[in-house]
């Protein structure tokens, strides 16, 4: 049996421009690829790649003009495969004038929960996003983060095998971005298979375990992370309290090869988002303590 | 040994059947929701000071004839509400999930774009049904408390005289019955209900591919006028032979996909005091439930190869 959790098999989707056979563009072409179950994976590209069409035909939203996308086996316009599938999109749409809990009720119940059952799940969930004291909110009085994080519950309210997540943390602040990232991490450790497109790259570089780059509906490269951005000729070696001294012998002994030379030399850098995210951190225990 | 309890995350989705009313239901509540919060149900408000109004006047006619007034303005009231509402509301609801693209919400999760199209018709169809219920209750308390008024007024005025026989006084009282409270009446409000859900179904499916609100409405106003000239594009069909091509091609397209609106018009005789053809009550119920299932039918033709 296949461990395939999405198969993606020569997928071509061509749209019509007009009412002349010859005005179409191509947005994804024999597109394939295959999503292990229990994986994290990146489909990365710019914008009109084709990444959310490919997405749209797995969520059955669209069919695809040639070949195929399975879900756990079951074609992507079955139902038993939406059945599946909990989706995040870019823009969480939503029907403004419910509040917080309401839209997971309403979901819930769209997925055959009822009951105590389904109270126990939305109790859960809007804890997961730290949405318990919106819930009864309206979403219209939602911010942009909240609404993410509401999307997200909203998404794993069936309890899916496979999660997709369309740039989940577009607009949403880094506090928010690091959650939304620590939960895809989550997902894994449970064993849902995570499908995430985005164009932040340095965000799928932290969680994917598998990639793919898409451009102009073609896909250009894909692999595992880890071979995709290694560089083969290069070695990196990071040191902690060496000494000057112990440095210039490292520099001589490389110096002394022909073949060897020391491409870059310095420190380490953080990130911008890990030192922002620390700062925050030691902001709010400062003012915990006061 | 107790098992650990699932974690938040843990995979456990529920087996999913291929139809489900409860699915449909859901949709359905979520529309009356959706309905009710847009403070659709002000206008039971503007029904209810009409009716007010219209207690107040007394126009220089007999009792009868103020009763059959009250009637005829509250029932039309009534039924262009519910016409009116089954159009503008339908119209509005599907494009409005396609633009806000909460479709995408909906459709992602395992529904069927069935049950979808059904859900919101039933939503739509629910609000007319408890309006009507309310406006009816309204004007049948109006007309209860007029008839019992105008009823013990005429039997003081003749039998103070003692100049009208008992028989005189019983006709007169017939009179001012018949065009009182009758439970005729709640069939002229059924006539009102299932003419809109067949304005709401054609509605639907206009919807499934219009690209603005405005041209369902539009559309769907046009179709229900056409619609009730149906027995006129009946009866030139069946008796005129020497119609021009494209005269006979109207008139067929008429009477075979234009819904027949007239059939619905015999609630008026039932208002002006009139007996009910409970055959043209069934036939009525009949072809309604015809009407639902091909529009319903048409529309998800256009509504599942649609991509979004």
């Amino acid at each position: 049996m296949s461990n395939c959790a999405v198969e993606v098999k020569n997928m071509t989707k061509v749209f019509s421009k007009g009412l002349k056979k010859s005005d179409y563009v191509v947005a994804v072409d024999n597109l394939s690829f295959e999503i292990e179950t229990g994986e994290v994976y990146g489909l990365i590209g710019p914008n009109g790649s084709g990444k959310s069409t490919t997405m749209k035909v797995a969520l059955g939203l669209m069919a695809p003009s040639r070949g195929s996308v399975k879900v756990f086996g079951f074609d992507s316009g079955d139902i038993r495969a939406r059945n599946e599938i909990g989706f995040l999109p870019e823009n969480p749409y939503f029907y403004k004038h419910l509040t917080g809990a309401e839209t997971l009720k309403f979901c819930g119940k769209l997925c055959g929960f009822r009951g105590g059952e389904l109270k126990d799940r939305i109790a859960e969930l809007l804890e997961l996003v730290e949405l318990e004291g919106a819930a009864k909110r309206r979403l219209g009085g939602y911010s942009k983060g909240m609404l993410q994080r509401i999307g997200l519950a909203q998404a794993l309210i069936q309890r899916p095998r496979l999660v997709i997540l369309d740039e989940p943390t577009a607009g949403v602040d880094p506090l928010g971005s690091r959650q939304i990232r620590d939960l895809i991490l989550k997902l894994k450790e449970d064993g849902i298979t995570v499908f995430l497109c985005s164009h932040l790259l340095e965000q799928v570089q932290e969680v994917c375990d598998r990639v793919g780059i898409i451009f102009e509906g073609r896909m250009r490269r894909e692999g595992p992370l880890a071979e995709l951005i290694q560089i083969n000729e290069q070695t990196s070696m990071t040191f902690a309290g060496a000494k000057p001294q112990l440095l210039a012998k490292v520099r001589d002994l490389i110096e002394a090869e022909s073949d060897a030379t020391i491409v870059e030399e310095g420190h380490p850098k953080t990130t911008l988002e890990r030192l922002f995210i620390s700062l925050s951190k030691s902001e709010k225990e400062e003012e915990e303590r006061k | 040994m107790s098992q650990s309890p699932p974690s938040v995350f843990e995979p456990a989705s529920k087996p999913v059947s291929p139809f489900s009313f409860g699915r449909v239901m859901v949709i359905a509540s979520s529309s009356v929701t959706q309905l009710v919060r847009m403070k659709t149900f002000y206008f039971l408000l503007a029904f209810a000071a009409i009716i007010v109004v219209l207690m107040s006047l007394n126009p220089p006619t007999t009792p009868a004839g103020v009763l059959s007034t009250i009637k005829r303005i509250s029932f039309g009231t009534m039924d262009i509400f519910a016409w009116l509402f089954a159009i503008v509301s339908t119209a509005l609801l599907i494009p409005k999930d396609i633009e806000d693209r909460t479709l995408y919400t909906i459709l992602s999760k395992p529904v069927r774009r069935i049950e979808y199209l059904i859900g919101k018709l039933l939503g739509v169809l629910f609000v007319i049904a408890v309006s009507l219920a309310v406006m009816y209750g309204i004007c049948a308390l109006a007309l209860f408390s007029r008839e019992s008024l105008y009823i013990a007024e005429e039997l003081g005025a003749m039998q103070a005289g003692a100049q009208y026989s008992a028989e005189e006084v019983e006709a007169q009282i017939a009179l001012i019955q018949q065009q009182g409270l009758r439970l005729e009446l709640g069939i002229a409000v059924l006539a009102s209900f299932l003419k809109s859900a067949v304005v709401a179904s054609v509605t639907i499916f206009l919807s499934t591919f219009a690209s603005s609100s405005l041209f369902s409405i539009i559309i769907s106003v046009l179709i229900f006028i056409i619609g009730h000239a149906h027995t006129m594009a009946t009866s030139f069909w069946l008796y005129q032979t020497d119609n021009s091509l494209l005269v006979e091609l109207i008139l067929k397209c008429v009477k075979i996909f234009i819904p027949n609106y007239q059939l619905y018009s015999f609630s008026h005789g039932i208002i002006q005091g009139e007996a009910v053809s409970y055959s043209l009550v069934w036939q009525m119920t009949g072809l309604t439930g015809v009407y639902l299932v091909v529009f319903i039918f048409l529309s998800l033709l256009v509504f599942i190869d649609k991509e979004f």
